[in-house]
């Protein structure tokens, strides 16, 4: 199979550090924990075009910015997906509709839509990992004819931690040639389906690497166990796409602490093959 | 064209009442560094190398890039800060040239200007004055530069032999368009013979870069981070170190976000949301600096991140010396 080619270096953030005063459009609950934002100019626009896996710098303009992947776009707005896990996130889960926010970006670069025409699509994803994987599946969904067989292997601690309910159970399950595989780590009275760690199911599943692509997000002990048995599974480096985090200030690849190695992740990625991350200094750790 | 030593002090003067604003190497409460030219400075020309470095004439310590808040009809609003000042720095050594090279390739290059440091670096007038004595801690000349030559330099002064002169070079078009402000002040006798300094410290560079490629994972890093105190006095002196924070500050209903140095010697510097951090331990952040110095930045700019300067070597509270290191890996 032809290896993937990723773009790195991709340079195009309408706005380096100054961000743009945007409103909140909308906002839905997914967890306890976790809400989605939908953000638009003051003047009704979507604030800038940007690819599936691109990132974005969002701030509660008094109280700081934070780095996030934009979980789907429409016409006019583009959603960000957010845990509740720090001091700015905290603020951001506290605004109410029509409330402001900043924005800069698009940062960083994409996931390779045009290599992975024509190939079936693996992802594997567990709780708020499937934000960035959503932006490329409704692409994917978007330009269905381009693309083989579609797999989601998505997890939750919890039946009560898993996103986009709408989506996983009754939009993406009917779409053609799209296959759900959902599973949580804990049972509970409200879950009837799959209890297990994802990597012992991805391997249960048992896909096959042949002409297929696997996209991988997800925290660190899930990234390492998935990767593990997506290799066993014989999947070639190459073919395992990922995004990664850092800790990120500018955006644009200056303020220096995202790198590993040579590349900024802000800048260069956060998009990698398996193959490209083999040759950097860099452990799922 | 010469300077007569004696006329330097005039020149200063003259310059400092133009439009520019003039900094120069200066003692300024305990410590040296380039300070405004201003009545009563205490100038020192003499130093090697100012304690701290030139950096922040292009990169504040803190620079305020944007004011927020709302108007009185309760409309947000953000306006970016931007100064435009017209710097010299005037007094530079070689060494403060190559790292002003290194911050270039970082701020202006691989995709984006960025819109704080591209106006300040374009309003600089760079000055450098060749050493005569490097300090025992200097060792530039080892790190592809010179002790004597900063070919980068808009203007470069020279001393002559007989030290009583400096030769006035123009590197840059910008550098001859400044000379005009200095004609009253120079001959045009040709230079005599120059002041040619050279490093005693040395270290060969030569295969470390290609060792250090292939080190990760070496148990060396263990033993040079035992006795780093994570003080981050390295990253602040050295003049080549350009990580930043941003962050903010709010009075009422208005604000300012501002960018600060930061250093990748302290633990939060990489801490993520939901207490992920992955350089939590000691040794990977001391092991990021030296590689990012010696290793990842040639990678990805073409060229060493250590001038050469030796402030670090100076400062560090627990001797934890490059030039040491660099020997080390050489002796690998």
């Amino acid at each position: 199979m032809s290896a993937l080619t990723i773009e790195h270096g991709c340079a195009r953030a309408t706005e380096q550090l100054v961000p743009v005063i945007c409103k909140l459009v909308d906002i839905s609950t997914e967890t306890s924990d976790v809400k989605a934002f939908r953000v638009q100019t003051l003047d009704g626009q979507r604030p800038f075009d940007c690819s599936p896996g691109q990132t974005a710098m969002l701030s509660v303009i008094p109280y700081g910015e934070c780095m996030f992947c934009v979980s789907a776009q429409g016409e006019d707005y583009l959603e960000f997906t957010v845990k509740r896990v720090g001091y700015v996130t905290e603020q951001l889960h506290a605004l109410t509709l029509g409330d402001t926010v900043g924005l800069r970006g698009p940062y960083g670069n994409w996931f390779p839509t045009e290599g992975l025409k024509g190939k079936d699509v693996l992802f594997v994803g567990g709780g708020i990992g499937l934000a960035p994987l959503r932006a490329l599946l409704t692409y994917l969904l978007d330009h269905r004819e381009s693309y083989g067989r579609i797999d989601l292997v998505y997890s939750g601690s919890t039946r009560d931690d898993l996103l986009f309910l709408d989506d996983i159970f009754h939009v993406w399950p009917k779409q053609p040639d799209v296959h759900m595989h959902t599973s949580v780590y804990r049972e509970s009275a409200d879950w009837s389906g799959e209890v297990s760690y994802t990597a012992p199911y991805l391997e249960k599943l048992a896909f096959s690497p042949e002409g297929r692509v696997a996209v991988l997000c997800g925290g660190p002990s899930l990234f390492r166990t998935c990767l593990a048995s997506l290799l066993k599974l014989g999947f070639d480096p190459g073919s395992i796409i990922t995004t990664l985090e850092m800790r990120m200030k500018c955006g644009i690849g200056k303020c220096g602490r995202c790198n590993v190695g040579s590349k900024y992740i802000c800048l260069d990625g956060p998009v990698f093959t398996m193959a490209e991350l083999e040759d950097l200094p860099w452990s799922a750790d | 064209m010469l300077l007569a030593k004696d006329q330097l002090a005039a020149l200063l003067e003259q310059l400092s009442k133009g439009s520019a604003r003039l900094y120069v190497p200066a003692r300024v409460d305990a410590t040296t560094r380039f300070a405004l030219f201003e009545p009563g400075i205490k100038t020192a020309f003499h130093l090697v190398n100012t304690t701290l470095p030139p950096k922040d004439l292009l990169f504040p310590q803190t620079q305020k890039m944007y004011r927020y808040g709302f108007d009185e009809q309760g409309i947000p609003y953000i306006d970016p800060v931007h100064d435009d000042d017209e710097v010299i720095a005037f007094g530079l050594r070689p060494c403060d040239m190559a790292s002003i090279d290194c911050m270039d390739a970082v701020f202006l290059t691989k995709g984006y200007e960025d819109e704080f440091y591209a106006p300040r670096r374009k309003r600089l007038l760079t000055v450098v004055i060749g050493c005569t004595a490097p300090a025992q801690t200097c060792f530039c000349d080892s790190m592809a530069g010179d002790a004597s030559t900063a070919p980068t330099a808009d203007i470069q002064l020279n001393e002559t032999a007989d030290g009583s002169a400096y030769a006035v070079l123009a590197n840059t078009p910008k550098g001859e368009a400044a000379l005009t402000d200095w004609s009253g002040f120079l001959s045009d006798a040709k230079a005599p013979e120059l002041l040619h300094a050279e490093c005693s410290l040395k270290v060969s560079m030569e295969g470390i870069k290609q060792k250090l490629d292939t080190m990760y994972e070496h148990p060396l890093w263990e033993r040079i981070a035992k006795k780093c105190v994570t003080c981050g006095a390295c990253t602040y002196v050295c003049p080549t170190c350009h990580c930043f924070d941003i962050s903010q500050e709010n009075r009422m209903k208005e604000g300012e976000r501002f960018r600060s140095w930061d250093s990748c010697m302290f633990s939060s510097y990489t801490l993520m949301a939901g207490d992920h951090n992955p350089r939590a331990d000691k040794m990977p952040r001391v092991r990021q600096r030296f590689l990012h110095k010696l290793c990842f930045f040639e990678d990805r700019y073409g060229r060493s991140l250590c001038v050469g300067c030796g402030r670090c070597v100076e400062k560090c509270p627990v001797a934890l010396d490059i030039t040491e290191l660099i020997d080390e890996i050489g002796a690998l």
